[in-house]
């Protein structure tokens, strides 16, 4: 089963912490979104391995666009 | 009301394996910072002679007396490394801290004898205050254990007058008494002048056998009379008197036991002295605790060493504030206020060992698009609005009501600004929070989970709402300050920028001295100075956060001054709906 990891808020991606292939577990955190002077982890929803990284450090997200894809 | 406190909602979530990888450098960072505290909380314990040379003399040092008296595994010290006068000693001088004698809790205090026989120094008095205050806020016993030589004498411009100097707390006793708080003193060694206003002011006095408490000691008794100068005659006849007085000095047990009646007991021993106060500490006025408990006490149901994994050091960095609070509260159950109201702060009702409290907080993450309500900007927990100092001021009225204690959890940048968050009204809202604060007369202390920043650490519990703080704990991630440094030194420097830009001048100078302000305020934040200073009255290891909170709890409903009972309480009604 495949998801997707979406920003929760509107910033920069100031960390990336990830790349396709890599193994993840359960509330991992895979990258930082640096918004409003406050820096916000996002963390994987469930074990598996990422398929598809859609951001670079420095990139400007908007709220709910996909950041990762994720294979439970 | 067993329905509604037996069993409360349940919150928070067992940390994942993910989490738990991704934290490990957090975890670290902390107990670095928890080892670095601890090593000068072991440098103010070995601070003066060593115990084998007190020992030598017949006599147990304040720690072994403390560690005698205070039942095991109660002792919650505070204000260890204060020390805001920079004494060369690296310490005010006394010791103190909460913990249960005899079943009971109580406010405890000695002076160090290990340091010049327990002198008066610089800072002590402040000291001492925070102590009084903190006796009178619980509404608990204080208990002594004097051994005081007196004022440090080549400093004592420092100390012994003022408005809150070195005199201060023996008003603070008699405020004490006239309140009805008992302060019971052991007595020890010599405690001339001030060290005998130390031993006399408290309420009954139990003495060992070798103490004295007098007006003047030997060497006061030694050099009355001046002369206008000292030569080798007045030498002379100094060195006869202190041969005198040292042999047989004023205001001894024969002259305080059995002249005066002063002593209500002289002990042998100096263990039997402390055996006396646990005697009297049986007796003293106390409510059992089931008297005051909503439910069994039950501990959380997640370790609190998870917190180390919760809290990032990262000022910058959000979390999970409702996942902490469920590692510090039993069976990690609450009661929420107004949860759709005000998201930034967290208001709830919890247990600690069994007793409601009620728990009040800052939230972290990213509000949503379309809060705050009055504003064009997105909110970020952390910070304050509207809504949230709205929840505040009626939760704390309420609690004020219902005379249920509370504990703050503060990690705030602060309030919004803006004109919007003017219009808003947040300033009247803030101090109307001031005002809800102070009309509930209910004890309430101050967790500084990490950051304590512009008026937010005033309104949220802090240390200046000081007739209801009973004390503020920091953590190994605290930090205070009026605003970050960053921040202040654009404040700072801003229009001289704009000024040498304008005149063509070189940006380098006021760059430096804006890095440099910035560094300036990050150690003037750090927790090691906040504790020196008094900004917070312990740092304490997160790990051992809960039994601060479980002494709090004891504390303030071992005899408040008021009750509620427990079915007429309105807030958890009002939750309920």
């Amino acid at each position: 089963m495949t998801q997707e990891i979406l920003a929760p808020l509107d910033g920069k991606v100031f960390q990336l912490k990830i790349k396709a292939g890599d193994n993840v577990e359960e509330d991992q955190e895979i990258l930082v979104i640096e918004a409003m002077k406050m820096e916000t982890p996002i963390f994987v929803p469930c074990d598996g391995t990422i398929r598809e990284v859609r951001v670079s450090e420095g990139d400007e997200v908007k709220e709910n666009d996909v950041l990762a894809i994720i294979d439970e | 009301m067993r329905p509604y406190f037996e069993k409360m909602d349940e919150f928070g979530h067992t940390l994942k394996k993910g989490r738990i990888k991704s934290t490990e450098q957090n975890l670290n960072s902390i107990q670095k910072i928890e080892e670095e505290v601890a090593v000068e909380v072991n440098r103010v314990k070995l601070a003066g002679f060593p115990e084998e040379k007190i020992n030598a003399r017949g006599q147990m040092t304040v720690w072994q007396r403390l560690e005698y008296l205070v039942d095991s595994g109660t002792w919650c010290p505070l204000h260890t490394l204060y020390n805001p006068m920079n004494n060369e000693e690296g310490t005010t001088n006394v010791i103190d801290g909460i913990g249960k004698i005899s079943g009971k809790w109580a406010v405890i205090i000695g002076f160090d004898n290990k340091v010049m026989a327990g002198a008066w120094l610089p800072g002590q008095s402040e000291n001492i205050l925070r102590v009084t205050d903190l006796s009178k806020r619980l509404n608990i016993p204080l208990v002594w254990l004097v051994n005081c030589s007196g004022a440090k004498l080549t400093e004592q411009e420092k100390f012994y007058a003022n408005r809150r100097g070195a005199g201060t707390p023996f008003f603070r006793h008699a405020e004490l008494e006239q309140l009805g708080i008992p302060v019971l003193a052991g007595i020890y060694g010599t405690n001339p002048a001030g060290g005998g206003y130390q031993s006399i002011s408290p309420t009954i006095l139990f003495a060992h056998k070798d103490c004295n408490i007098a007006v003047g000691g030997v060497g006061i008794v030694s050099g009355m009379a001046p002369k206008g100068k000292f030569n080798l005659d007045a030498a002379e006849e100094i060195i006869e008197r202190a041969k005198q007085f040292r042999a047989k000095p004023p205001g001894s047990v024969s002259i305080h036991y059995d002249e005066t009646g002063f002593f209500r007991y002289v002990f042998e021993d100096e263990t039997e002295v402390l055996d006396g106060l646990k005697d009297y500490m049986k007796d003293m006025p106390a409510y059992p605790p089931k008297f005051y408990r909503v439910a069994e006490p039950k501990e959380p149901r997640f370790p609190i060493d998870d917190v180390y994994r919760l809290i990032p050091l990262n000022p910058k960095r959000v979390y999970d504030f409702d996942e902490v609070l469920a590692r510090l509260v039993d069976s990690s159950e609450h009661m929420e206020f107004r949860p759709d109201y005000g998201p930034e702060v967290y208001a709830g009702l919890c247990k600690i060992d069994g007793f409601l409290v009620a728990c009040i907080g800052n939230r972290q993450q990213y509000l949503g698009r379309n809060y705050p309500e009055y504003a064009d900007y997105p909110g970020m927990g952390g910070k304050l609005y509207r809504q949230g100092l709205i929840k505040m001021n009626e939760f704390v009225t309420l609690c004020g009501r219902d005379r249920i204690p509370i504990v703050w959890l503060q990690d705030s940048t602060g309030l919004d600004v803006g004109d919007a968050a003017e219009k808003a009204e947040l300033l009247g809202l803030a101090q109307g929070l001031v005002y809800s604060i102070q009309q509930t007369d209910i004890p309430m202390m101050l967790l500084l989970l990490r950051k304590g920043t512009a008026s937010a650490h005033y309104l949220m519990g802090g240390p200046t709402a000081n007739r209801h703080n009973a004390f503020t704990l920091g953590t190994a991630a605290s930090e205070i300050y009026v605003m970050h440094g960053e921040t202040a030194a654009v404040a700072t420097y801003s229009r001289r920028l704009v000024k040498e830009k304008e005149a063509g001048r070189p940006l380098e100078p006021v760059i430096e001295k804006m890095n440099k302000l910035a560094k300036d305020y990050h150690e003037k934040s750090r927790p090691l100075f906040c504790a020196k200073n008094g900004l917070v009255d312990e740092i304490v290891p997160l790990g051992d956060l809960r039994k601060y909170l479980e002494a709090f709890a004891g504390a303030a409903y071992q005899n408040p001054k008021s009750i509620c009972p427990q079915h007429h309480l309105i807030l958890p009604r009002i939750i309920k709906g």
